[in-house]
């Protein structure tokens, strides 16, 4: 178990390392953020005198050491528009999102255990279909579609919710639908593949067979094997919706990482959006790898890879 | 004896083989017919709207902005679906969105399924150290946002459809990868594949003649998936404005322009909306169908 942990965490640590680079290189890929970063009416010597400030007119090898080093000490640099550093930017927006999205992942596991649940027991029944289908029409409905007909129907129409913002966690529960319904899929489907395998499994049997109360073996028995791989796939989610998360902090206007990052990317500051870039790889990775460790704590055979 | 021989024989010629009783089972599959019918009239739309509609998607009309449509008490048939903010028609637009979305739902995936069967087999087959690097590079592919890199890299480099083809499929590889990768593992070590070798076949034509024939079916099962997934993401970049550039017409962008609408003429969100969940729906329902047929085992 200690040398699968130690190699997952040189992987995680290599990743992490590479993210950089491709964050790094993303945002210099046009060879010249001076010229953005200066505006549309600058004059060729504004855009030396930026160049000459931010250090751009360095080889790229030195301004990516530069920017390591930077982070190395906690110091990831200056947000050139906001005139702020981008820690302290980046502290003021994580805690939105956080809560964005731990609520979602919140959402989406309700939606789905206990849809998954019923349509494992029920299998090729009406709630099996129904839970399917529920599922492909949510990969087809775009987030920001979602989000709009959401608002429109509780929002405008019948003003239940309010809809942009994050003034209280009323603010969060659209937003947190959006995000956490396109979770929902994957989870049921875990759930479900799950229950069906282990209610057909020798513990399940005999606990049935000691004639316990049908709910009791579905919840303590069943669903206690059942969950886990869920719970590790659901870490994985909250990545991914971490960086999913940028649609649906634009529409809602939820000041997070999310919407930060695309107000960055309009503003071309730089800094930030590395930042942002690389935050969201490292949470990524770290619940990747809490995932994988939570999996191999469960199966044996994963850790000799 | 002498009279079963005949028999026999013609049983073998008429047992269906493997090929036709896949494709027997899709014809009769339900979701096979509705999504690929669905799908076909879009495209059908797409190619051949423009000419029976006769308007240009991108003349306006300022003195006759956001038209009511046909239904409505103000509409006309002049536009059937009304106008936009610009006083464009919108069914012109619709079908322009159409053709945008299902050029880059095709030209990504072509891309994509390159680069990923490319690194799919060179993995599964290679195994070992290629291996390792390879599982490595998807793993990174993993940990990036898709969204964001998106966005950053049409902000930095500029946009266009070629850029945006680009860009989304050298983004949505990982599942081609993925998919090829274990395929191409079950088939490395079969017994033609060790015959082809020991006939002393290059590894380029076991990889090309031996194996790839041999994984088409998950293949385009994946690239139902990853040509709705590349639709999706084309609209919601345009939703954000860093993706089709307008006067081009997508139907992420169509959504956006009309936001400002949301309360009073909500059809002009809702009507872009129902095509592109149509779009998607069909090609995710075609992809259920053939998924049924080339993998019943696998669902993921």
């Amino acid at each position: 178990m200690l040398r699968f942990l130690a190699r997952r965490l040189l992987v995680t640590a290599l990743v992490i390392a590479c993210t950089s680079v491709l964050a790094f290189s993303l945002v210099h890929l046009s060879g010249d953020p001076a010229a953005a970063m200066a505006g549309e009416g600058a004059t060729a010597a504004d855009v030396e005198a930026v160049r000459r400030i931010y250090g751009f007119d360095r080889p790229l090898y030195v301004q990516y050491g530069d920017w390591l080093g930077k982070i190395a000490s906690g110091e990831f640099g200056r947000s050139f528009y906001l005139r702020e550093s981008v820690v302290n930017v980046l502290a003021e927006h994580a805690p939105v999102t956080a809560r964005l999205g731990l609520m979602a992942l919140g959402f989406a596991l309700c939606l789905s255990i206990p849809l998954g649940i019923l349509a494992g027991l029920y299998r090729n029944t009406m709630i099996d279909r129904l839970a399917l289908a529920l599922a492909v029409a949510g990969q087809a409905l775009p987030s920001f579609l979602f989000a709009l007909l959401l608002i429109y129907v509780f929002g405008v129409q019948l003003r239940w919710l309010p809809i942009s913002g994050a003034a209280t966690w009323l603010h969060f529960i659209l937003p947190a639908i959006t995000l956490g319904y396109y979770a929902a899929p994957a989870l049921m489907r875990l759930t479900r593949s799950g229950m069906i395998e282990v209610m057909q499994s020798d513990h399940v049997r005999t606990a049935r067979a000691y004639g316990l109360a049908a709910w009791r073996v579905v919840i303590r028995h069943a669903l206690r094997s059942a969950i886990i791989p869920v719970v590790s796939l659901a870490a994985v989610q909250l990545g991914f919706m971490l960086g999913g998360s940028i649609v649906v902090e634009t529409v809602f206007s939820l000041k997070g990482l999310g919407l930060l990052a695309w107000q960055s990317i309009q503003r071309s500051d730089i800094e930030v959006i590395q930042a942002i870039l690389l935050l969201i790889a490292l949470v990524y990775a770290v619940l990747t790898l809490l995932a994988d460790m939570l999996n191999a704590l469960l199966d044996p055979r994963i850790r000799i890879i | 004896m002498t009279a079963a021989a005949p028999i026999a024989a013609s049983a073998i010629a008429l047992a269906p083989s493997p090929r036709q009783l896949a494709m027997r089972r899709l014809l009769r599959h339900g979701s096979f017919w509705i999504g690929g019918g669905a799908l076909a009239l879009i495209i059908l739309v797409a190619l051949l709207g423009p000419l029976v509609l006769g308007q240009d998607p991108t003349v306006q009309d300022l003195g006759n902005r956001l038209a009511a449509p046909v239904w409505a008490p103000k509409g006309s048939w002049l536009h059937p679906l009304g106008t936009d903010h610009l006083g464009r028609d919108l069914l012109a637009r619709l079908i322009d969105g159409a053709r945008v979305s299902l050029f880059i739902g095709f030209a990504t995936v072509l891309v994509s399924g390159v680069i990923g069967t490319a690194l799919g087999m060179a993995a599964g087959y290679f195994g070992g150290r290629v291996d390792l690097v390879i599982n490595f590079l998807i793993t990174i592919r993993l940990t990036l946002p898709v969204v964001l890199v998106a966005l950053v890299v049409v902000a930095v480099v500029g946009s266009s459809l070629t850029i945006l083809i680009l860009v989304i499929g050298l983004l949505l590889w990982d599942r081609f990868a993925v998919v090829t990768r274990s395929a191409t593992q079950r088939l490395a070590h079969s017994d033609f594949v060790v015959a082809a070798r020991t006939i002393g076949s290059s590894t380029p034509r076991i990889l090309l003649v031996e194996i790839l024939p041999n994984i088409v079916g998950p293949l385009i099962v994946v690239a139902t998936v990853e040509i709705a997934h590349a639709v999706l993401l084309e609209a919601a970049l345009s939703f954000l404005g860093l993706g089709v550039k307008p006067p081009l017409a997508s139907w992420g962008l169509m959504v956006a322009e009309a936001k400002n609408q949301l309360l009073f003429r909500p059809w002009l969100i809702a009507i872009p909306g129902a095509a592109l969940v149509t779009l998607v729906l069909a090609i995710n329902l075609l992809g259920d169908a053939l998924r049924d047929v080339v993998a019943p085992e696998g669902r993921a």
